[in-house]
């Protein structure tokens, strides 16, 4: 298990992404998006923990829910952005 | 007292309405903004609502914009598809929530079928008038103040075969009759949250299936670094601090018209309003009644409406007179100069409100003789 962060532009697709991840099995939670993650300024995202992101991307982007970033968090504790 | 005024908003909610303003007054904070408890359960009481939206009126829930009134959607509407100047065409029974913004515009309005009642004249006059340059077609779906279901299902159908932005004002008709975005095409569709959607006052929604121009501008709590709204839905329409515990009563408004349906209210309000139409021509009074009618009826009682009204309020019996915003509907019918009253029933229609008006009625001045 490995927790990866999945941002969102609008709190509205944060939360529709979080009913559409959990209602599949793919365990997340919503909060904030960290300043550092989100050049725009103010946003939410979803944390997952998951052993693999791609299913939940996937299924965030057949429903047609825009995401901005997704990161994975590394053993050392930092952050790294994916390119999925 | 017995409400009959449901055309201008539901009186008698469902107890899980009022419940949820209140549980939202005492534990929401701003919603979309911070990521503590009671923001993040501001969130997902506003998201709630819009999701309830979503799955009655067929769309996503960021389709699903949340307004003030729907007045406050048909302004966010107009001003997104008529510039200034631009040709419109209506329908002969707008309310002035329509007629005014488009007035602001200087539009050039057409008016497309006159006769109440009558879908062949209506549909005619939209098949005439929906020309090419043509920058929307604004309709109502039931007339605010005679109840008459518009053939919305075929002008949707003219819009979309002439690639007319269609704006519908579901004032009336959201919660009652079927109203499905998808299903129509519709570029917007306007309605309040506090009448058939029995939420409370001060909530409305602005179901959005085109690109949109924001009417204010303002924090939305998502790209604070852009000076530009967003481009996305529903924060480009939803500058400002959102009515969270309308919205949270709004969504049980919705969740109570899921459940008991909008056939079986419409069923139950429709037979009422039959019931009353009838027991008022056996009075003697001049009733507006017809096919394709909702749960409103109005009526001349033989005296000056508004007198008329009043005597019926000392009498505990709530309905509206005059020309209830919608001077373009009394053209229509020629009673511009007199007005109506007008009796509109809700979810909570009866058998025994009915007979008390009628009784009320029937001591109306002009009957005591």
């Amino acid at each position: 298990m490995k927790n990866y962060y999945i941002t969102f532009r609008s709190v509205t697709y944060a939360q529709r992404g979080e009913r559409l991840l959990n209602g599949s099995g793919i365990r997340c939670t919503l909060q904030r998006t960290p300043r550092w993650m989100e050049e725009q300024g103010c946003g939410y995202a979803l944390k997952l923990w998951t052993s693999d992101v791609i299913p939940a991307v996937d299924l965030l982007r057949e429903d047609q829910i825009s995401l901005r970033r997704v990161y994975v968090q590394r053993g050392d504790g930092q952050l790294e952005e994916l390119t999925v | 007292m017995i409400y009959l005024d449901y055309g201008a908003t539901s009186f008698h909610k469902p107890p899980a309405v009022y419940r949820a303003v209140e549980r939202a007054m005492r534990t929401c904070a701003n919603p979309g903004r911070g990521g503590y408890g009671a923001a993040m359960e501001a969130s997902r009481q506003v998201y709630h609502c819009r999701e309830m939206a979503a799955k009655l009126f067929d769309c996503l829930p960021e389709q699903v914009a949340l307004t003030t009134s729907c007045t406050h959607g048909l302004n966010i509407a107009i001003r997104s598809r008529v510039k200034p100047g631009g040709r419109v065409v209506v329908s002969g029974f707008e309310h002035n929530a329509v007629t005014r913004p488009l007035h602001a515009l200087e539009a050039e309005i057409t008016v497309a079928g006159r006769r109440l009642f009558d879908w062949a004249d209506t549909l005619e006059g939209f098949d005439r008038t929906l020309t090419p340059g043509v920058d929307a077609c604004i309709v109502t779906h039931v007339s605010n103040v005679f109840g008459y279901i518009l053939p919305i299902e075929e002008i949707a159908q003219m819009c979309r075969e002439r690639g007319i932005p269609l704006i519908l004002d579901a004032a009336q008709s959201a919660g009652c009759l079927p109203v499905k975005l998808k299903t129509l095409g519709a570029d917007f569709i306007a309605m309040p949250g506090h009448k058939g959607l029995l939420g409370p006052q001060g909530t409305g929604l602005l179901l959005c299936g085109g690109e949109v121009q924001p009417l204010i501008y303002g924090g939305t709590g998502s790209a604070s670094m852009e000076q530009a709204m967003p481009e996305y839905l529903p924060d480009r329409l939803e500058a400002g601090t959102l009515n969270v515990p309308g919205y949270a009563g709004l969504a049980e408004g919705l969740r109570f018209v899921h459940r008991t349906g909008v056939e079986a209210i419409f069923q139950r309000e429709h037979r009422q309003m039959r019931r009353c139409a009838e027991g008022l021509k056996k009075l003697g009074m001049s009733v507006f009644a017809g096919e394709h009618q909702a749960a409103t009826v109005s009526f001349l009682p033989g005296m000056d409406c508004e007198e008329a009204a009043q005597v019926l309020a000392k009498q505990g019996i709530a309905v509206r007179a005059g020309l209830h915003c919608a001077p373009f509907a009394h053209e229509s019918t020629g009673t511009v100069s007199t007005g109506t009253v007008r009796v509109s029933f809700g979810h909570d229609a009866s058998d025994a409100k009915t007979d008390v008006f009628l009784r009320a009625a029937s001591k109306l001045p002009r009957f005591r003789k």
